[in-house]
């Protein structure tokens, strides 16, 4: 069964100024199943993070429409917004976004907070993600004092904590170390493997190939999609680096015909 | 680079950053206009050529040194705000290539075009509202008006000279800090990272001790010496007291809160308890200022305005009637001399010359001793003053009791050492009074009687005891001696009364009497017999005391405008700047699923606490304080606790108007703040 269905999603960006149009998604459609784990590659300027944005339902889509489990997220009221993506959607962000106001504990209690749930119940969700993400003995520690890869760990649970029907990830590796990248990927992977559905915006090939679908975006459109199949990492990566190079090459050919 | 280059790059930075300049401007145009008017009427000649004037202008001279002082303070803090966000901008001219020599001569233009601004616009706002000002003070002096403007040149010179150094002042500051600063430094001086405050428990405690402490000493004095003394050591304790509280007391309570796991994590407290930990280690020593800004704002205004409205009461207790005569003498048998039978003549002539009739006539003697009391004895021989129980020191009267069934139209009988009992100031409880070793008196009952120009003058209280045998009480104490075996018992005769006439005509009368009185006098009816004799007029001292008490009314009230200003500056610049830090924390807020209502929910439970709690203090402080300025202005004649309460009141309500206007205003320009960043994100 399907937990995520964009059709015909289409976005025009209309200059406060002047009037000038960008068509910025021209007609993309896809659907994630449950469970899935996909990547959505592309170049600067091609269009995705227009696309997280309306998935994230921080944006409208101009025509076309998105469906997060059969609900069109498009036709939520503006109030309801917030509330339904608290309670259906993960975010995992480049900057991990804590607050530095709180200790890593109270930052990934905050969306359970906002629900009105009670301190043991959250206390009784969060003890066994702390465990698995490796941050039980950081809890009470507070963002300046963590590395990284620590913040980003913490992000993550913050994320899992209120058990999200999809989670959306927007360059998580970007501002992490290789040692640390390698961490949260395994542990992006783990979490897909109990159930998890993911779609993560990436620029890094590596990132990619650990995802179980990867999905190339250019000029508004969905170009070209690589299903992992039966291939190890290491084949994913390989093929995922041709495709980038294919695309490269269109581009400059485009370019000079 | 083309010189015209730093104007511009000066003129630019002020208007892109207008939220921050204006205010700033403003003030600094508020605290020309305020200067320039108080040097302008205390300087000024029609001023001073009004009865009383001579006194307004020594309390202006006095407020203009304030004034002064304190815009050069104000100015400074309220600049140090705008070095902060302009630091950003001048270490990327660094970057960009602009050396620290450049960027001095934009910091120098820019100098130069508010301080032009401000002096410029100020001055001839203030030339203008000096007028109006000047029409104020002539009302209050009660004089005819002058209808033209002038313009106090001298005036205008020391304003221009006085500003342009504060000025100079902030400039070298700012370079100062320039110079220090390396451009990395500067590009990041604004977000630096910060450790989450710990709550400091010895601090909230000796805080909420020192309050207590001086809460209690306010509630408690009875005294008004010891209110005189202590009155600043309380006020030095509630200021650390202020402090300590805004700046540990608070993070203590906010921990505490944190603490309690039930309370912490609901919804409406989270985010507002864990953010407040830190804005109260950042505005705490602000916010203490504020509220003692506050405080004093409305203790001088209330006592001022309560001083100027009581003026009338204020000085009949100093001057009961309108003509007071006060003749000493030291042998009881004066009392009945032909010197008294003659004065008497003197003063029913005069008036009887002028048509007129003595109203509220009061004509009493009295003995008059000053002691310490103990267990209900009043030691002449104790040093006192010069001892350690001044707070015991009373000033003690005997009075005939036929004398005062005659002034209170009462009819009391005494017997043996009954007596009857009047004090001012304080009370006095006790059955029994003895004065040295004499024996005892018995108080019969408390009764009330009328005011007296030399008790009112003094700051020890008085105690009256009303004697049946007058003549024998006198001869009994006339051996008293003080602590150097000086004889400390002598007698007054007080003749009093009131007319019904314009002030100009008992000027004449009181002018009249004393001419004869002195003639009287030198004619040598029995030379000795009073040895010194002394008359008043409230028509005559009317003007002084309105003047002086006019003056420091206008004074109080120029003052709180200028701290108001001072007030409600700090609080819109530490709102700004809240607003910048806290931007990118709201979008981190929305990104994780608040609400923008949630957000304005919590943001708002913040801004009012943080914006209404030195009100609350300042409410506090005033209501604990006010004993003690109802026994401060006893001092100046004003025995009226309800018109002080009713002022304090009035001035506090509308004080809290004005607070809650510039809430308005500066909660707007940071929800624009906040808010501002929206658009940015999604972009």
């Amino acid at each position: 069964m399907s937990i995520l269905e964009a059709q015909n999603v289409k976005k025009i960006y209309t200059a406060r100024f002047g009037g000038n149009k960008v068509e910025a998604l021209k007609n993309v459609s896809f659907t994630v199943e449950e469970g899935e784990y996909v990547a959505v590659m592309g170049e600067s300027g091609s269009g995705k993070t227009t696309l997280l944005n309306i998935l994230a339902a921080l944006d409208k889509p101009t025509a076309g429409r998105v469906l997060l489990d059969g609900q069109d997220i498009g036709a939520i009221k503006e109030s309801a917004v917030a509330a339904f993506r608290r309670n259906n959607l993960g975010f995992v962000f480049q900057d991990f976004n804590l607050l530095d106001t709180f200790s890593l504990e109270d930052n990934i209690y905050l969306p359970l907070v906002l629900m009105g749930r009670r301190y043991d119940e959250m206390h009784n969700r969060l003890m066994p993600i702390a465990d698995r993400l490796g941050i039980s003995d950081l809890l009470k520690k507070y963002p300046y004092e963590v590395s990284g890869g620590q913040k980003q760990r913490a992000a993550v649970a913050r994320t899992l904590i209120t058990r999200p029907k999809l989670v959306l990830a927007d360059e998580p590796t970007g501002a992490l170390d290789s040692k640390s990248t390698d961490e949260l990927l395994d542990i992006f992977g783990d979490v897909n493997r109990m159930g998890q559905t993911i779609v993560m915006v990436t620029h890094s090939v590596k990132a990619a190939s650990r995802a179980g679908r990867v999905m190339f975006i250019r000029d508004g459109e969905v170009f070209h999609q690589i299903y992992r199949g039966n291939s190890t990492n290491e084949e994913l990566y390989q093929k995922i680096s041709d495709t980038l190079t294919l695309l490269a090459n269109r581009k400059t050919s485009a370019a000079i015909g | 680079m083309k010189h015209t280059i730093y104007p511009r790059l000066a003129w630019t930075g002020i208007r892109k950053n207008g939220r921050l300049y204006l205010p700033y401007i403003l003030t600094c145009i508020g605290m020309v206009v305020m200067f320039y008017i108080v040097s302008f009427l205390s300087a000024s000649d029609y001023i001073g050529s009004c009865k009383g004037g001579d006194q307004m202008q020594l309390v202006l001279q006095f407020g203009c040194g304030v004034i002064g002082f304190f815009s050069a303070l104000f100015l400074f803090y309220t600049n140090s705000f705008l070095m902060r966000r302009r630091k950003k901008e001048f270490g990327l001219y660094n970057i960009l290539g602009m050396g620290k020599w450049n960027i001095a001569r934009v910091l120098l233009w820019e100098t130069a075009m508010i301080a032009g601004i401000s002096l410029l616009s100020g001055l001839a706002l203030g030339v203008l509202l000096s007028k109006v000002a000047e029409l104020c003070m002539v009302n209050i002096l009660q004089a005819d008006a002058m209808f033209f403007i002038s313009v106090d040149a001298a005036g205008i010179l020391h304003t221009a000279v006085l500003f342009s150094i504060i000025f100079l002042l902030i400039l070298a500051n700012a370079l100062r800090q320039l110079h220090f600063a390396n451009p990395i430094e500067l590009l990041h001086s604004e977000n630096t990272g910060e450790r989450p405050p710990k709550a400091n428990w010895l601090f909230a405690v000796v805080g909420v001790a020192l309050l207590g402490g001086a809460y209690y000493l306010a509630v408690t004095l009875e005294n008004p010496i010891e209110v005189m003394m202590l009155f600043f050591v309380a006020v030095i304790m509630v200021i650390a007291a202020t402090y300590l509280l805004f700046m540990a007391g608070s993070v203590a309570i906010c921990k505490v809160l944190q603490r309690n796991k039930k309370y912490y994590y609901r919804t409406n407290h989270f985010v507002s308890v864990s953010s407040m930990v830190y804005r109260m280690k950042r505005n705490g020593a602000g916010l203490a200022s504020i509220c003692i800004l506050c405080t004093m704002v409305l203790v001088m205004v209330s006592s001022t305005v309560c001083l100027y409205v009581g003026k009338e009461e204020g000085m009949r207790t100093r001057y009961p009637r309108d003509i007071n005569f006060y003749a000493r003498a030291d042998q009881f048998s004066a009392f009945s001399s032909v010197k008294a039978k003659g004065l008497r003549e003197i003063f029913s002539q005069v008036l009887k010359e002028r048509g007129q009739t003595k109203k509220n006539f009061m004509d009493y003697r009295r003995g008059e001793t000053s002691a310490v009391e103990k267990d209900g004895i009043f030691w002449t021989e104790d040093p006192g003053v010069y001892g350690s129980d001044i707070g015991k020191l009373w000033q003690v009267y005997l009075v005939p009791l036929e004398d005062y069934n005659s002034i209170m139209g009462e009819n009391e009988e005494l017997s043996g050492r009954e007596v009857l009992l009047y004090t001012t100031k304080r009370n006095y409880e006790k059955e029994e009074i003895s004065i040295s070793n004499h024996a005892p008196f018995t108080v019969k009952k408390t009764v009330d009687f009328v005011d007296d120009g030399e008790s009112a003058m003094i700051v020890v209280p008085s105690i009256f005891l009303f004697v049946a045998d007058f003549d024998a009480v006198a001869e009994e104490f006339s051996g008293l001696v003080n602590y150097a075996g000086n004889r400390a018992f002598s007698l007054k005769w007080v003749y009093a009364f009131d007319l019904s006439l314009e002030d100009e005509g008992q000027v004449e009368i009181m002018d009249e009497i004393w001419a004869r009185v002195k003639q009287y006098n030198e004619s040598d009816v029995e030379a000795s017999v009073f040895n010194s004799m002394q008359i008043e007029g409230a028509a005559k001292e009317r003007s002084g005391f309105y003047a002086l008490y006019g003056g420091l009314f206008f004074l109080g009230i120029l003052l709180g405008i200028v701290f108001v200003f001072a007030a409600v500056l700090i609080m819109y610049y530490k709102q700004v700047s809240e607003g910048y830090e806290d931007q990118s924390r709201f979008e981190i807020m929305q990104k994780v699923g608040m609400t923008k209502h949630e957000i304005k929910k919590s943001v708002n439970s913040q801004v009012i606490t943080v914006f209404f709690l030195p009100l609350l203090a300042a409410g506090t402080h005033l209501a604990f304080a006010f004993p003690m300025i109802k026994k401060c202005l006893v001092l100046f004649g004003l025995l009226n606790g309800k018109l002080l309460a009713v002022v304090t009141l009035i001035c506090f309500c509308i004080f809290a108007l004005l607070y809650v206007a510039a809430y308005r205003i500066t909660s707007h320009s940071y929800y624009a703040i906040v808010s501002g960043m929206e658009g940015k994100a999604r972009g």
